[in-house]
């Protein structure tokens, strides 16, 4: 037998790294299958089925919350996304300025900080305001997840930005351009793709989030996440898969968009 | 030239004199900087720089890299404000102005083409900015892309042309807007050497036919001789000498330009006197030979004086044109020419080169005790 | 009028800093207000005296931090250590290390092998990693309850093939927890390690061959090295957010298996002493700023990314 001799391969790695792969899918790929079970169990294969997707559907609760994790997501999206990209044009292209450190580091700082703990801060916080002024509506989460989306949707933008060829925008200026004008021609137009990817990381981030969520909603507030981790306590059937099945397949949308923008991102620049 | 310089840290628009200025004749061009210093942190990029560039100049900025050269460009530009010092293009002061206030373009060194935007698009960016009517911008493109040999190229995306091509579409992008002035920072470096050698030409063409002052950057001395009516010769932020290539070659004021531009042979001589615009210098060997001197510099007692390798000649010792007296120690053979190591007496070294007129080997050995002859008015004394 | 440009320089970069100030200012306050601030309030209720139904009464009271160590008894006022609190810490910082070690023993040779997979076909091995990260942790949380549920698949396999009798206990075990952040995190793991792992110039790892370096002297001299600054990042990236757990150890460590995250959670609900709550949560960001601090020692010039 003749030997390959390959200087990058090591012995058991690529072994390990295919178990690791089945590992990562055989719990999502079980998951996803029982969705589709005709039986009750999630254990006993009684044939396929899409009464659980349909008992999903039909289950008010499960609508209801869908549609406030969406929206939810979609104002913290915008909202952590415009700040974002602001912030980021603030802190790149440019030499060392005071405080250009700190605002980096504030910025990522929620990313540090364990979500749990801002989950209580949170809610001590917004506990006194609700008294303050009587309001107990989404606004608080939308706040809540725009914050904690910030950071996300800053590091793709931050690094299109840095990636981005400086003299591409004094030649505009060089060109006659204003700053603004600038900005529109050249800087946004080449920032776009990182703007729409910071997005839907800041989108997807709001949608899983549970732990900020759990501790900051009000009663009848539950996003999908939170109503799925209170009925985790009871006995679970199918219609759990259903629901996450769904919520899989929406994620992975996103999440290939995502892909597909951060590839065109590293093409073009 | 009544558009003003921008009041302290407001924002002027591009002014509709300014639109008018930009779509007259490319008259004017001249560019003067009066003590213009620029400083990062504590550092002195461009040291108290007094200079003149002519209307429908190609004048050259030379120096190693991190001389100021492209700091004073960038300060031309708008890019970099001056700490010191006051910039005019024509008699009125821009040193206040924004970069998209000035009418001067600049090809970049990495041609800093918009990659979302097609070759026409590119070349457009500058007209439509300064808010030409769209007939004229096309029109314009079109002769632009001819005049850079594009012609059909306009839909292209800029990101699939090659080197040459990306290079060709920036300067047309730069000429475009008429400007009164193009810089120029070192736009040749990233092609390669017949491509560089060809695009040298193109760039005298495209100076003579548009009649646009070219303000060039380089460190690269051949492509420095080769093109400029006039060279700016920098180092460690400084000006060092201004004259036209033969000048800056031939007549070099200090040690530094001597020794950056060509090989030179650096010789302790003294002042034995003056006359007629020369000197009479006596070498360590006794003789003596005349030499030129900066107009600026009186010199006298002992001085350097440096000799070109080519303007002296390998003879026969006891010959009677023989300047200095050495002995070989390396005869390198390049082809066209022969280069000859030669110790002297006095322990210096000393390089002669010799044009290969004839076939066969030189005559000369290695080891050979040897003269040297060197021809009359090549000696130059450096003022330091 | 000669300093004019002088001046209109200095103006002008005031008044881009003032600009870069303005711009940045809404990302800032949203995170001062709702990310960052509400940190000062908990060390501020760390040192409140509990109320009767939750809350607190506005009186200095160190009680929430003698809580956090010691123990009062109900009835005679002695004090003992808080053994709970001490299980629940260690088991905290147990199972974290465990999961940063496995998601490192299975994470670098998975980083690796996407590293070393051809150009064209390497984004999509890191597609098929990004995936699951990106999927919602509660709902990885779940599928791995699937599995290894007594009804789960792998006890219904282990039985079919006769190998066992009855069920194995998995769920509401430390186990399930190790088991269960180690699928969760994986990915944090191998993004940052892959991250450096692809700029590896794989000349050097032929010039240790070239000295006769053999695979493992290869690995451990010249690989790990290099790499050290994706390593210790990924270390971070797993172990703070294991640490501070909180989804994976209730849904499967059940009631009693609890880590850090759930005994805040519990001191803000039933346990209603929310300066206790408030003194773990300070307890558990010093740990994770001393994790972040050994990271920043340690990567000063890596430039490691987050998330």
């Amino acid at each position: 037998m003749a030997r390959k001799f390959s200087i990058k391969r090591l012995p058991g790695f690529t072994m390990i790294a295919m178990f690791a792969f089945f590992v990562l899918y055989l719990p999502i790929a079980t998951l996803v299958v029982y969705a589709f079970n005709d039986g009750m169990s999630i254990a006993i294969w009684e044939g396929v089925s899409l009464r659980w997707f349909e008992s999903a559907w039909n289950n008010s609760q499960v609508i209801e919350a869908s549609i406030r994790s969406l929206q939810i997501a979609a104002f913290a999206a915008v909202i952590a996304t415009v700040a974002a990209t602001m912030a980021a044009l603030a802190t790149t292209r440019s030499a060392n300025y005071r405080g250009r450190t700190f605002k980096y580091a504030f910025i990522n700082m929620p990313l540090l900080v364990p979500e749990i703990v801002t989950a209580v801060a949170l809610l001590i916080l917004f506990a006194r305001i609700k008294v303050w002024t009587g309001y107990s509506g989404l606004g608080y989460l939308i706040v809540a997840h725009s914050a904690f989306c910030i950071p996300f949707a800053y590091l793709p933008i931050r690094a299109r930005l840095e990636s981005m060829d400086l003299s591409l925008e004094r030649a505009a200026a060089d060109l006659y351009a204003t700053p603004f004008k600038a900005f529109r021609y050249v800087t946004l137009p080449l920032l776009w793709p990182g703007i729409l990817a910071g997005f839907m990381l800041a989108f997807v981030i709001s949608l899983d989030d549970v732990v900020i969520t759990e501790f900051v909603k009000s009663g009848g507030q539950d996003t999908l996440p939170t109503y799925m981790l209170g009925q985790l306590r009871r006995v679970v059937t199918p219609e759990m898969n259903a629901i996450s099945t769904a919520f899989l397949v929406l994620s992975l949308a996103i999440v290939t968009i995502f892909f597909f923008l951060s590839r065109s991102n590293e093409k073009s620049t | 030239m009544n558009w003003h310089p921008a009041k302290t840290g407001t924002f002027p628009e591009t002014g509709e004199q300014m639109k008018q200025h930009l779509a007259g004749s490319a008259h004017g061009g001249a560019i003067a900087m009066l003590g213009v210093v620029k400083e990062f942190g504590h550092f002195r990029a461009v040291d108290d720089v007094t200079l003149k560039i002519e209307p429908n100049e190609f004048f050259t900025l030379l120096g190693p890299s991190g001389c100021g050269k492209t700091t004073l460009l960038r300060m031309i530009a708008g890019f970099e404000m001056p700490t010191n010092g006051r910039l005019l293009l024509d008699e009125s002061d821009i040193s206040g102005l924004l970069p998209n206030q000035r009418p001067i373009n600049t090809v970049f060194q990495n041609y800093a083409l918009f990659p979302h935007m097609s070759v026409a698009e590119n070349i457009g960016f500058g007209l439509k900015m300064l808010g030409k009517p769209k007939a004229e911008v096309d029109r314009t493109v079109g002769e632009m892309l001819s005049l850079v040999r594009l012609n059909g190229r306009g839909n292209n995306p800029v990101t699939q042309l090659s080197g040459g091509q990306q290079q060709r579409v920036a300067l047309a992008r730069a000429l475009a807007p008429r400007p009164k002035v193009l810089l120029l920072d070192e736009p040749l470096s990233a092609l390669d050497l017949k491509l560089r050698k060809s695009m040298q030409i193109e760039l005298k063409r495209l100076q003579a036919e548009t009649g646009i002052t070219f303000v060039f950057v380089t460190h690269d001395q051949e492509e420095a001789l080769t093109m400029s009516d006039r060279i700016a010769v920098m180092s460690e932020g400084k000006v060092r000498q201004v004259g036209s290539p033969w000048d800056i070659y031939d007549h070099p004021a200090e040690r530094f330009v001597a020794d950056f531009i060509g090989e030179t042979n650096f010789l302790e001589a003294d002042v034995v006197s003056l006359g007629g615009g020369l000197a009479r210098v006596r070498l360590s060997s006794g003789s003596e030979i005349a030499a030129t001197f900066p107009s600026d510099f009186l010199p006298q007692g002992k001085v350097t004086v440096v000799v070109r390798p080519e303007h002296a000649q390998v003879v026969p010792r006891g010959d009677s044109t023989a300047a200095l007296k050495g002995t070989i120690k390396d005869i390198v053979y390049l082809g066209t020419d022969t280069h000859f190591h030669i110790h002297l007496d006095d322990g210096t070294l000393f390089i002669v080169r010799q044009q290969n007129a004839k076939s066969g080997p030189c005559g000369f050995a290695k080891g050979e005790a040897v003269g040297i002859g060197v021809n009359d008015d090549v000696a130059q004394i450096l003022r330091d | 009028m000669t300093l004019s440009a002088a001046e209109a320089g200095q103006a002008r970069q005031k008044k881009d800093i003032r600009d870069r100030w303005l711009l940045s200012a809404p990302a800032l306050l949203l995170i001062f207000f709702a990310g960052v601030g509400p940190l000062l309030i908990v060390v501020v209720y760390s040192f409140l005296a509990p109320g009767n139904y939750g809350d607190v009464k506005w009186e200095f009271s160190t009680e929430g931090w003698f809580n956090v160590l010691f123990s009062r008894d109900i009835f005679d006022d002695t004090i003992s250590l808080a053994d709970a609190h001490f299980t629940i810490f260690w088991r905290s910082i147990k199972l974290a290390l465990a999961t940063t070690i496995l998601c490192l023993i299975f994470g670098f040779p998975t980083a690796y092998f996407i590293a070393t997979r051809p150009a064209n076909n390497r984004s999509l091995w890191l597609f098929l990693i990004t995936i699951p990260f990106w999927t919602n942790m509660l709902i990885r949380t779940f599928a791995i309850q699937e599995v290894i549920r007594s009804e789960g698949i792998i006890n219904s396999a282990l039985i079919k093939l006769g190998i066992i009798a009855a069920p194995i206990q998995m769920m509401f075990t430390d186990f399930a927890i190790l088991l269960g952040m180690t699928y969760v995190f994986l990915p944090l793991m191998v993004l940052p390690l892959y991250a450096s792992l692809e700029k590896l110039d794989f000349r050097l790892v032929e010039a240790a061959y070239d000295l006769y370096a053999s695979r493992f002297n290869v690995l451990m001299r010249v690989i790990v090295p290099i790499v050290k600054p994706g390593l210790i990042a990924g270390s971070i990236l797993v172990f703070i957010p294991a640490l501070s757990s909180y989804v994976v150890p209730r849904v499967l460590g059940g009631g009693k298996n609890l880590m850090i995250g759930n005994l805040i959670e519990l001191q803000f609900g039933q346990g209603r002493n929310w300066p206790l709550g408030a003194a773990l949560s300070v307890t558990l960001v010093i740990i994770v700023l001393f994790a972040m601090l050994y990271y920043v020692r340690n990567a000063e010039k890596s430039g490691g990314g987050h998330g």
